[in-house]
């Protein structure tokens, strides 16, 4: 187990790697001039082509992509994430601000997914053709073929404009600290991110319970004579979970790079809405991080499901 | 007197599957007797119901099977009777006879054990669960066992995955699971149709020693007439969802009765045999099993088949002591049963 996760730790660096060449390149592929992405659009306008040429000069931008791209990659590895180009700021510090909020959402989201779509997805499957079956069914239908932002539009209409329960957007009141003044804001954006992970997970936790408990081994725990809770919770529980895992390790990436539409919808201050706010300014340096940081999160997570995938299931641990 | 003589009574056992609208009568009035100590085969060909009566023993039908009708009375060694045909699937008197009275190996052992726990602790949860045993002694108590199957360094396979064992190594576990609270019935469900054949002889030879060495009583369900003069006393032959002929081993085998079984005994290679001649087959093919039938079900495969065999059923008739027969051929000769 330990030299499992020792592999997979192992081989997140080359991926690492292929992520950032592959980044670097393709916004290197981008119209225009390079230097007009390192500075606010009237800055830019306001120099003589001298000035440019020597701007490209000071700035490195005339030397090949390939010793740039080292040169960027050096720097990430020393902390230093540049500059806004149109606000001249920090990224590592605006980094630092936005991306626990982001971590906080999508582990919730996760998290609420997670539990809910394994609860109401076994409850489906002991329950198979009841009331309860059809509900969860049915309701899974349209968590999986609606669009996330269109949970969060009817949520903040019907949770905030008309019963006004939640507050519709934002991270906490101003002037406030903590976790609890914290947990009204995020109730919204958590369940919409949730949703269609959720979704998915019910029908396929189903599906994949009834498979199992249509299993040799379920027939054998039978014939030992165990009961049937036994037979369902220690034999057939942890083997469904090992498909539903894979489909977690499947989905993470929209989840967790979906955030950025669930924190324009809610005006939640995130590395997602931070990303977008940067696209459309087209503040380059910014959007490289912030799309640096998101893959490095589904990574890591992706990563930590294939772990507990292994723990699971002691074949995966040889592979 | 019967208690001490029989572990288990069989009479007119009827299993039915609901198969979509239609219900399939999978067992058609399956009668048959195990001797205590003693070894019954079940033989017949695929999909005959052999399978089905073996799991209707055990209550252990899918959820679209149920026992339609006759009785399956189990005599335990104290001499009670518990009729297992009456306890509900998955209740709690058939959960304590599942694995302590009668405990069952399955078919393809390799999807028989759990992938995700280790093989003692699959032993392990069979022995806790019907006996009060501490860890230690009752590891020690299988890993005695495990050697007893033959299986090397017990020690060390004890905390290994099934994945990690070959099928014959993994039918020996399951026998393992099936032996360790000795059980006074053993059912063999096949036990050596999905392995090698150099393996099924060792299976089959540890399945006897553990009858020898524990008094078991032992069900063996297969289709080999091979397996069947080796290790049966009793033979049960299987057609159709009903039992055809039954009798010891030496009446089936020196006096088959049944076109059924004698067309069964043709159709075995026998080492020795001239290799140009054919081998006998049984012309045609079983019929769909949702077929109703006005007369025998074997009459349109049988080549002693009179017009009256399509006309109206034959009954259980006893042509020697022990030994029956299920064909109209017998009736007026023998004494009727039914």
């Amino acid at each position: 187990m330990f030299k499992y996760i020792l592999r997979k730790l192992v081989a997140l660096l080359p991926k690492l790697l292929a992520m950032s060449i592959i980044l670097f390149f393709a916004l290197e592929l981008l119209p225009g001039d390079a230097l007009s992405r390192t500075m606010p659009p009237d800055q830019y306008q306001a120099l003589s082509e001298a000035q440019k040429d020597a701007a490209r000069e000071a700035l490195g931008l005339n030397d090949s992509p390939v010793i740039r791209y080292f040169r960027w990659l050096n720097q990430i590895f020393h902390g230093d994430f540049g500059y806004s180009a149109s606000t001249g700021q920090n990224i590592g510090t605006m980094l630092a601000g936005r991306l626990p909020y982001t971590i906080e959402l999508s582990f919730y989201g996760l998290l609420l997914a997670t539990v809910i779509g394994l609860v109401l997805g076994f409850l489906s499957a002991f329950m198979k053709n009841t009331v309860v079956d059809y509900f969860c069914t049915s309701i899974s239908v349209f968590g999986i073929s609606l669009p996330e932002f269109f949970f969060g539009i009817v949520f903040i209409i019907l949770f905030s404009v008309h019963l006004k329960w939640l507050p519709s957007g934002g991270r906490m009141p101003v002037g406030e600290h903590g976790f609890f003044s914290r947990v009204p804001y995020l109730v919204l954006p958590v369940m919409t991110m949730a949703i269609s992970l959720t979704a998915a997970l019910v029908r396929y936790t189903k599906n994949s319970m009834l498979d199992v408990m249509g299993k040799d081994y379920i027939k054998t725990a039978r014939s030992k004579g165990l009961r049937e809770t036994t037979v369902s919770f220690k034999h057939a529980f942890r083997n469904s979970l090992i498909p539903t895992m894979t489909l977690i390790v499947m989905r993470l990436p929209r989840l967790v790079g979906g955030s950025a539409v669930i924190e324009t919808v809610f005006n939640y201050p995130g590395i997602g809405n931070m990303a977008l706010t940067a696209l459309n300014a087209g503040d380059i340096p910014v959007v490289m991080i912030t799309t640096m940081t998101t893959g490095v999160m589904v990574l890591l997570s992706s990563t930590l499901v294939d772990i507990v995938t292994a723990m699971l299931d002691p074949r995966i641990r040889l592979g | 007197m019967q208690e001490k003589e029989y572990i288990l009574r069989v009479q007119d056992l009827k299993t039915d599957f609901k198969v979509g609208r239609k219900t399939v009568h999978a067992v058609n009035g399956v009668t048959f007797d195990v001797r205590r100590g003693k070894t019954l085969c079940i033989v017949g060909e695929s999909g005959c119901g052999k399978s089905v009566t073996a799991h209707s023993i055990m209550q252990l039908l899918p959820p679209n099977g149920m026992i339609a009708g006759g009785s399956i009375d189990y005599y335990t060694p104290s001499g009670a009777c518990e009729t297992l045909s009456d306890y509900k699937r998955n209740g709690s008197r058939i959960r304590a006879i599942r694995g302590k009275e009668i405990s069952m190996i399955f078919q393809d052992p390799m999807s028989t054990l759990n992938p995700v726990y280790t093989v003692g602790s699959q032993i392990m949860e069979m022995l806790k669960k019907h006996e009060k045993v501490d860890r230690a002694e009752g590891k020690a108590r299988i890993i005695r066992l495990l050697g007893e199957l033959g299986i090397p360094n017990p020690e060390i396979r004890y905390d290994q995955y099934p994945h990690e064992f070959s099928g014959g190594m993994k039918q020996r576990i399951m026998i393992a699971i099936a032996m360790i609270c000795n059980p006074t019935l053993l059912i063999a469900d096949e036990p050596t149709t999905a392995l090698d054949v150099t393996i099924q002889a060792q299976i089959l030879d540890l399945i006897r020693r553990m009858q020898k060495n524990y008094g078991t009583s032992v069900i063996l369900i297969t289709h080999n007439m091979g397996i069947v003069v080796e290790v049966a006393d009793d033979v049960a032959v299987m057609y159709m969802g009903r039992v055809v002929e039954f009798g010891s081993v030496e009446q089936i085998f020196a006096n088959p009765m049944h076109p059924y079984t004698k067309a069964l005994m043709k159709s075995v290679p026998v080492l020795g045999m001239n290799k140009d001649r054919e081998l006998t087959v049984i012309e045609g093919t079983t019929p769909d099993a949702s077929t109703v039938f006005t007369g025998c079900e074997f009459a349109e495969r049988c080549e002693s088949a009179r017009p009256e065999c399509f006309q109206r059923f034959p009954k259980d008739t006893v042509v020697e002591a022990g030994h029956r027969v299920r064909c109209l051929l017998y009736e007026e000769g023998g004494k009727s049963n039914g």
